[in-house]
């Protein structure tokens, strides 16, 4: 059943040219970011003294700016994916359809949150020139890849759902994308509010909660179960509470 | 006999409103039902109860026997419903909206089955055209082969012919008569003339309550249907007894319209009326009261 739901969300999804506006944004806007990176840095490395690049790394100045960048422009892509998810199935009523049929809640979420994947996967896959632009030349470790890949991947998928859980909310795709967009930005800022606490459990626990501390151990390969826990828990709670918004109409 | 749908004392109240109190009616195997009610009556409300789509704040309802439960899904594929804002994926073709909805329900549609289709809902020329493009006597067709194509027993069209031209209406009325042969339906409309050309049995609602269900000839008598007598007369300066005038118009003629209780013919009168008095009629027609007519003038006898 989830191939069928997941086949038809990917047909309304590339039936209309947001998808491919979005994708050719992403990669464009991405590439003039790289770009960016490399003229500074080959700029950065003729003028200083060469005493001083023994702290510069090319994959601290480039590599990982890059998906940190990739992360930011995520932050605008994804909500603009996830947005209809649900709110465009309310406004139409087709929302109904399922209800009729014996499609289960879960089913119709995973088919929704996949079909995001994939196409935020898709924005991955023309990122991919990148490393093969500076391979051998700047970086020549699969490894780095990987992990900054596996990074950018949890958190597309903390966001989809987190996306995905606001359009469950709505009919308004325009307030459900503001509403996603202020929520991750929330899970951003909660981190730099720990450094404004003087309480060592509050801003320990800030700490935890924001996303970016993770995303930046992820990114640097210092990978731990805390992190992936976060992950799973922001995954599962959305998930969660979008299911429990579609279930709603059995109890009221 | 085996009945298709039971309602029992079915309520549902948002807040302090009550949307629909205590309906309990039946439906026949192989009937036409017609679900009667003014615009605002608790009809849609009901038919999402009917469905499952709305859990009732008490009473029951049955299908084939069985009570209905929203968190089971085994009435499932016994009820195909047509809402009245209809379902569709505009992005969509005929052919992959009912290849879809056959997968929602788990079935496949074979080639025999797909020509079925095509042949009793006209859909041959539009099958292969996104539903975006195609008009609105097309969407509605789709829309009911979409809710048919996995064979229900039982089917539910909430106001099916709202927004429909008339040559639409007609074919529409068509298909359900076709589909009545094998199938039970219920419908609801708020255009009696409508009801009355289709239904067997009624039930017939008004602010959530129910007036009167059963055979239609029998309720047909406690419902007393009225007229309306419209006509054009140049001159606006007279005065006519009974008659209302509604509107001028930009060369000076006067519309009026007169009510009447009856279903007796009024032209004759009103025409040598207006000849006695020299009053010039330009044009006029009748129309029979709709049914939200009688409501108004039911509750309006009752203050």
């Amino acid at each position: 059943m989830i191939y069928h739901l997941l086949k038809k969300e990917l047909h309304s999804i590339f039936s209309t040219p947001l998808a491919y506006i979005l994708v050719s944004l992403y990669s464009l806007i991405s590439g003039v970011m790289f770009f960016n990176l490399l003229v500074t840095y080959s700029d950065g490395i003729q003028v200083v003294n060469p005493e001083m690049l023994k702290g510069i790394s090319f994959v601290d100045e480039v590599v990982l700016r890059l998906f940190a960048n990739m992360n930011f422009l995520l932050l605008l892509f994804i909500p603009l994916i996830t947005m209809r998810s649900f709110s465009e199935e309310y406004k139409n009523q087709t929302i109904n359809l399922y209800w009729l049929s014996p499609v289960k809640e879960w089913e119709l979420l995973l088919a929704k949150q996949l079909a995001a994947l994939i196409v935020i996967l898709s924005f991955m896959a023309m990122t991919l020139i990148y490393p093969m632009v500076i391979w051998g030349v700047g970086i020549n470790d699969l490894s780095l890849l990987v992990q900054c890949y596996f990074a950018i991947l949890l958190n597309s998928l903390a966001y989809i759902s987190i996306g995905v859980f606001f359009s469950s909310l709505t009919e308004n795709q325009v307030v459900s994308a503001i509403l996603t967009i202020l929520s991750i930005m929330l899970l951003w800022m909660i981190s730099w509010g720990a450094h404004l606490s003087s309480n060592y459990y509050l801003s320990e626990l800030m700490a935890y909660l924001g996303i970016t501390v993770h995303f930046e151990r992820l990114l640097r390969g210092t990978i731990n179960s805390q992190d992936l826990v976060y992950y799973v828990s922001v995954i599962f709670i959305f998930s969660f509470l979008s299911l429990k918004k579609l279930g709603m109409r059995k109890f009221i | 006999m085996e009945i298709p749908l039971k309602v029992e004392s079915l309520s549902k109240t948002f807040g302090q409103r009550k949307i629909v109190s205590d309906l309990s009616f039946q439906v026949k195997l192989g009937s036409i039902h017609g679900f009667l009610g003014p615009n605002g009556a608790g009809k849609s409300t009901t038919i999402k109860m009917l469905t499952g789509l709305m859990l009732p704040t008490s009473g029951s309802v049955e299908i084939f026997g069985k009570k209905l439960d929203p968190t089971q899904s085994n009435y499932k594929s016994l009820i195909g419903l047509l809402p009245e804002h209809l379902p569709l994926y505009l992005d969509m073709t005929p052919r992959e909206s009912l290849q879809f909805m056959m997968k929602l329900h788990h079935q496949k549609l074979d080639s025999s089955r797909e020509e079925q289709m095509i042949e009793l809902y006209g859909l041959k020329e539009v099958y292969e055209r996104p539903i975006g493009h195609l008009s609105r006597g097309f969407r509605q067709r789709i829309g009911l082969a979409q809710a048919m194509v996995f064979d229900p027993k039982l089917i539910i069209l909430d106001e099916p012919t709202n927004g429909l031209d008339p040559q639409s209406v007609v074919e529409f009325r068509e298909i359900l008569r076709h589909l009545s042969k094998t199938k039970t339906i219920l419908f609801s409309s708020h255009i009696l003339s409508e009801v009355e050309l289709l239904c067997d049995e009624v039930t017939i609602i008004h602010q959530g309550q129910i007036k009167g269900s059963g055979p239609i000839e029998i309720l047909g008598k406690q419902f007393k249907r009225g007229q309306k007598i419209h006509f054009l007369t140049k001159n606006s300066e007279v005065q006519i007894p009974n008659a209302k005038k509604n509107q001028t118009n930009t060369q000076g003629e006067v519309l009026w319209t007169i009510d009447f209780t009856d279903e007796n013919d009024h032209r004759r009168e009103v025409f040598e009326y207006c000849a006695e008095k020299k009053i010039q009629i330009l044009e006029l027609w009748t129309e029979k009261s709709d049914l939200e007519d009688l409501f108004l003038q039911l509750t309006e006898s009752k203050k």
